[in-house]
């Protein structure tokens, strides 16, 4: 086992790598930049060291910084987190080069499984299924069409130099073929030069459905079945569940046994995840390959009762997984909702600032991923996720119960977060039926906001009682000795102001 | 001591007349002039907690950047103006604009990106003064009254943390 891990992250996910290294009895070493000296990760490690200024490409993302600190520190390993530089495979190099293990896969796994066009072609050598179209530019439009009648509508044009949505047209049914092409190509041609167009099939409704899988580097690759994640906000998922409410035992076992063959073709090591689209008559395609731990990972730790961090540890490791994994199926049904710090009021800007006040959310079913804490100034410079709550439960009408029950202890006062939002969409009808798809939220969002229900009766005059409570403590005139003591008189600051106004 | 709380929430406006008057470690609470059963406590760090007639509530609090204050209890947020019909500091700090100096004060960590204002101009209450960047929103700091500007401490290009002065108006 390793001596010590450098954790090269902040955040709640560095605080989660510092947990399951110390269940491990394994020292630690955090790194921070200037604005992160009282971050949580930095108040609970064992070891922590400065690495540079705010700015991510000064701090986090300095290869050289992080390898110098796992050198001094002596550090035999680099836990790389996610976001940041979990997906670069400069870190791995340069960790091997220094002697250090990289807690993940090898850099060339990650060049050949990481990028989605290399992803693609590896799926496709290892018979998993992706979205069927064509790989390169058709100019014919005739030729086009018969592959769109033999694929079946609908199906989707998209121009090969596109972007932002711009030569992009969904064509329903053949007779929209013709109008839709010439659209599609001239729309391309003006937007960037250059009219030629992609033909692919069009997933209506898809649902975003990904597999978690390990990977011992002995050559036993296990699936530890899947996560839902098709709630999601411009392409960002918000909550992520497992078990699939359309999960049959069938399609877990294929998407699993895809996943693993794909794992198995890029010669994979460590935790990885393979994400998928999947269509209305179940059927699955191939999206992309997340080379690290994904944020949604305490949902399958959930329902399968395994800590995916202390594996991926013991992998790099050398250690062996067990045979009797690969027939692992979850139990119970888990759920996580990322809260952040932004308005959802306010398009969802992000909201830093200092946390005045906060309670958490405990009890039965609740897990707190966070690396937050009272008092705390959440700093502009990085991704503003607060906490990620997950619940858990024997059934998916349970654990939703007690993720609202939970949302409604979690307060935290001095920015706003997204929680209202989680407490709509936990309400929603087609959310509780399950009947949810990429594009649901987005959807959601735009429809008329359900009617507030007012609050219980005395609300608004408690509220008023508090207000006026505080606001004679504030200005220290009740008779709440401990306020009054510590505040000084208003009547005195302004005399002291005006006698200082005085001096030359 | 009486005080005016205006609570504005998606509900609806409402006003009322709260006074407290303390008896032995409580307070005796009325309510638009009828005394009502309630216990109030701080219940922790911005956290108030309202026994009335039994009903339990806990409203956390938290200080606007206009004076006022925001108040979220369960699901429900408020936002209360409390004017205190006696005395100079009432909020909004309606009390303090003609009665001296004022700290212009960034009430959230960011980047100053434009000053809208120079040294020895002329203000009228409610004027922008500094724009502040926090994490690629723009908000615009108003002068709490009608004066000139004393100093400008802010400098464009210059990160500031929440609570660090940027300007006086006098």
């Amino acid at each position: 086992m390793f001596r010590k891990i450098l954790i090269a992250n902040r955040g709640e996910i560095a605080v989660r790598i510092l947990r399951a290294c110390r269940e491990m009895g394994i020292p630690s070493v955090c790194v921070f930049s200037e604005v992160d000296r009282t971050s949580l990760h930095v108040r609970l490690a064992d070891e922590a060291y400065l690495i540079g200024p705010a700015a991510s490409r000064e701090s986090y993302l300095r290869i050289d910084k992080l390898i110098d600190v796992a050198r001094r520190s002596g550090c035999d390993a680099i836990h790389p987190g996610y976001g940041f530089l979990a997906e670069n495979p400069a870190l791995p190099r340069a960790s091997t080069d220094a002697g250090i293990t990289f807690i993940g896969p090898s850099a060339e796994t990650m060049e050949s499984m990481g990028s989605k066009t290399a992803g693609k072609q590896l799926a496709r050598r290892s018979e998993v299924p992706t979205v069927p179209g064509t790989d390169d530019p058709i100019e014919n439009a005739d030729e086009v069409q018969s592959l769109a009648r033999a694929m079946g509508y609908p199906v989707v044009l998209k121009a090969v130099a596109g972007g932002g949505g711009k030569g992009m047209r969904v064509v329903p049914r053949d007779e929209a073929f013709a109008s839709s092409w010439r659209d599609a190509s001239s729309e391309a041609l003006n937007a960037f030069g250059d009219p030629r167009v992609f033909l692919e099939k069009y997933l209506e409704s898809p649902r975003h459905i990904e597999i978690q899988i390990l990977a011992d580097s002995h050559g036993r690759v296990v699936s530890l079945g899947e996560r839902e994640c098709s709630v999601q906000r411009r392409h960002q998922k918000v909550i992520e569940e497992a078990p699939s409410t359309i999960m049959t035992p069938d399609l877990r076992r294929k998407m699993g046994e895809a996943a693993v063959r794909l794992a198995r073709a890029g010669g994979y090591v460590n935790a990885g995840t393979v994400e998928f689209l999947v269509d209305a008559s179940l059927n699955f395609y191939f999206l992309e390959v997340n080379t690290r731990l994904q944020v949604e990972h305490p949902v399958t730790e959930q329902v399968t009762g395994l800590d995916l961090v202390k594996l991926q540890i013991a992998i790099a490791a050398g250690h062996r997984l067990p045979f009797a994994w690969e027939t692992i199926t979850p139990r119970g049904h888990a759920m996580e909702v990322r809260l952040y710090a932004e308005d959802p009021d306010n398009n969802f800007f992000p909201c830093p600032g200092k946390i005045l006040a906060r309670r958490m959310a405990t009890g039965p079913g609740i897990r707190l991923d966070e690396g937050v804490y009272r008092g705390w100034t959440v700093p502009i410079e990085y991704d503003p996720l607060l906490s990620k709550l997950i619940a858990w439960g024997n059934s998916r009408e349970e654990t939703i119960s007690r993720l609202r029950r939970a949302l409604d202890e979690y307060t935290i006062t001095g920015i706003r977060t997204n929680v209202g939002l989680f407490r709509r969409i936990l309400t929603e009808p087609e959310f509780l039926a399950g009947e949810i798809h990429t594009k649901w939220l987005d959807q959601l969002l735009v429809r008329p906001r359900p009617p507030v229900i007012p609050p219980p009766t005395g609300t608004a005059a408690a509220a008023a009682i508090a207000a006026a409570y505080w606001e004679s403590i504030q200005a220290g005139r009740s008779a709440d000795g401990q306020a009054s003591a510590t505040r000084p008189s208003r009547w005195k600051e302004e005399g002291r102001r005006f006698q200082l106004d005085r001096q030359p | 001591m009486k005080f005016e709380v205006h609570l504005d929430s998606v509900t609806g406006k409402t006003k009322h007349v709260v006074e407290l008057e303390k008896d032995g470690s409580s307070y005796k609470v009325s309510l638009d002039g009828q005394p009502v059963d309630a216990d109030v406590i701080l219940a922790a760090p911005n956290a108030v907690s309202v026994i009335l007639n039994g009903a339990a509530f806990e409203i956390y609090i938290a200080p606007s950047p206009d004076g006022t204050y925001k108040l979220q209890t369960g699901t429900h947020e408020f936002q209360a103006d409390v004017r205190d019909p006696r005395s100079w500091r009432g909020a909004n700090q309606g009390g303090l604009e003609a009665e001296g100096r004022q700290q212009i004060i960034a009430p959230m960590p960011g980047k100053v990106i434009r000053l809208l204002v120079n040294v020895g101009d002329a203000v009228e209450a409610g004027q922008g003064l500094v724009v502040i960047e926090a994490m690629k929103m723009q908000n615009e700091i108003r002068s709490p009254k009608r004066g000139k500007v004393e100093r400008l401490q802010a400098k464009e290009g210059q990160p500031v943390n929440a609570g660090d002065i940027l300007a006086w108006v006098d």
